[in-house]
């Protein structure tokens, strides 16, 4: 019951990863990173994870939306939660007002804006869990 | 999955959707600079960009002003007997910049694509008026009464508008920006 949770991170920042990276596995999870949607999706696919850590802007654009639709359409992939963490609001350049609007891509993924605190992020990352958990039993 | 992420690399996922890994195959031939209109401009030439590029010189290419300069005419792409997509790798670059905030300061490129994408996704169409407005200050007086004359003339024969048109069902445009990345609200 208690076995390792398995995460991956898709996200493009190098520097961002190490962060949440080390953060994620001081708390005892065993992390996986891809750094582009392309080779994301193939892990994915490739071996069974618990979580997916998702940035938004990736290469051409807002591809990890891209990637978030494609998990939603596979049988396989549809139940995995998603917490995605963007910077999209400051990455275009400026600070749209007001809360982000969360579109939920998938069924059960939650919104958090970069920077992340490391406490909320482990918060988010245990609740995501617990609610996936619960879904299943 | 790489455990140390090179800065050729990061420029590589970027430009992952047109050609994988592409700058690699460059043989510094000097193609793009030479038949680039915008060269005469830019701190580095497009080959010198590419060169700092694979050397992994992460903070010279940043800091550089050429991407910026790049006018997208894609003559050094159709002109690449390496195939590369130089004029997308400039797009690569530029999106790096602003999305890490780490572009050369003065430049009027940024400043402009940060209008444009918040006319778009507030009002959904371009107004030429107001987009202006945003780089003029940085333009000198000669070049301000041109841009003036211009305008003038754009206005008279009329292809620019004096007023911004509103689009149909701005509120539901409003809505689908939003469903598909979460930004604001609308302002």
């Amino acid at each position: 019951m208690n076995a390792q949770k398995k995460l991956i991170i898709i996200d493009d920042d190098p520097n961002y990863v190490d962060g949440i990276k080390s953060v994620l596995e001081t708390a005892n999870y065993s992390v996986d990173v891809a750094y582009n949607p392309k080779d994301g999706f193939k892990a994915l696919q490739t071996k069974r994870y618990d979580l997916l850590l998702l940035d938004i802007m990736m290469g051409r654009g807002a591809e990890g939306v891209a990637l978030a639709r494609k998990i939603r359409k596979d049988p396989l992939l549809r139940e995995l939660p998603v917490l995605i963490i963007t910077g999209i609001r400051e990455q275009i350049a400026f600070l749209f007002p007001g809360q982000p609007v969360h579109p939920h891509f998938v069924e059960l993924d939650e919104l958090l804006e970069k920077p992340v605190e490391p406490k909320l992020l482990l918060e988010k990352v245990s609740s995501l869990l617990k609610m996936a958990e619960e879904k299943k039993s | 999955m790489v455990d140390a992420l090179s800065f050729s690399s990061e420029v590589s996922n970027l430009m992952y959707a047109s050609h994988g890994d592409p700058i690699t195959n460059c043989l510094q031939c000097g193609t793009c600079s030479g038949t680039c209109p915008a060269v005469e401009f830019m701190d580095h030439t497009p080959r010198q960009i590419i060169g700092m590029i694979r050397a992994d010189l992460k903070e010279e290419v940043l800091a550089s002003n050429t991407y910026w300069t790049c006018a997208s005419c894609y003559n050094c792409t159709v002109r690449c007997p390496a195939e590369i997509d130089i004029a997308d790798m400039m797009y690569a670059l530029k999106r790096y910049s602003m999305w890490k905030g780490t572009f050369q300061e003065g430049l009027i490129g940024p400043a402009f694509s940060e209008a444009f994408v918040k006319m778009i996704v507030n009002s959904g169409r371009s107004f030429e008026p107001l987009l202006a407005a945003t780089y003029l200050p940085r333009f000198n007086a000669s070049d301000i009464i041109q841009e003036g004359l211009m305008a003038t003339g754009l206005v008279l024969s009329g292809k620019m508008p004096l007023l911004p048109k509103r689009i149909k069902g701005l509120k539901k445009f409003q809505q689908m920006v939003r469903r598909i990345i979460p930004i604001g609200e609308p302002s």
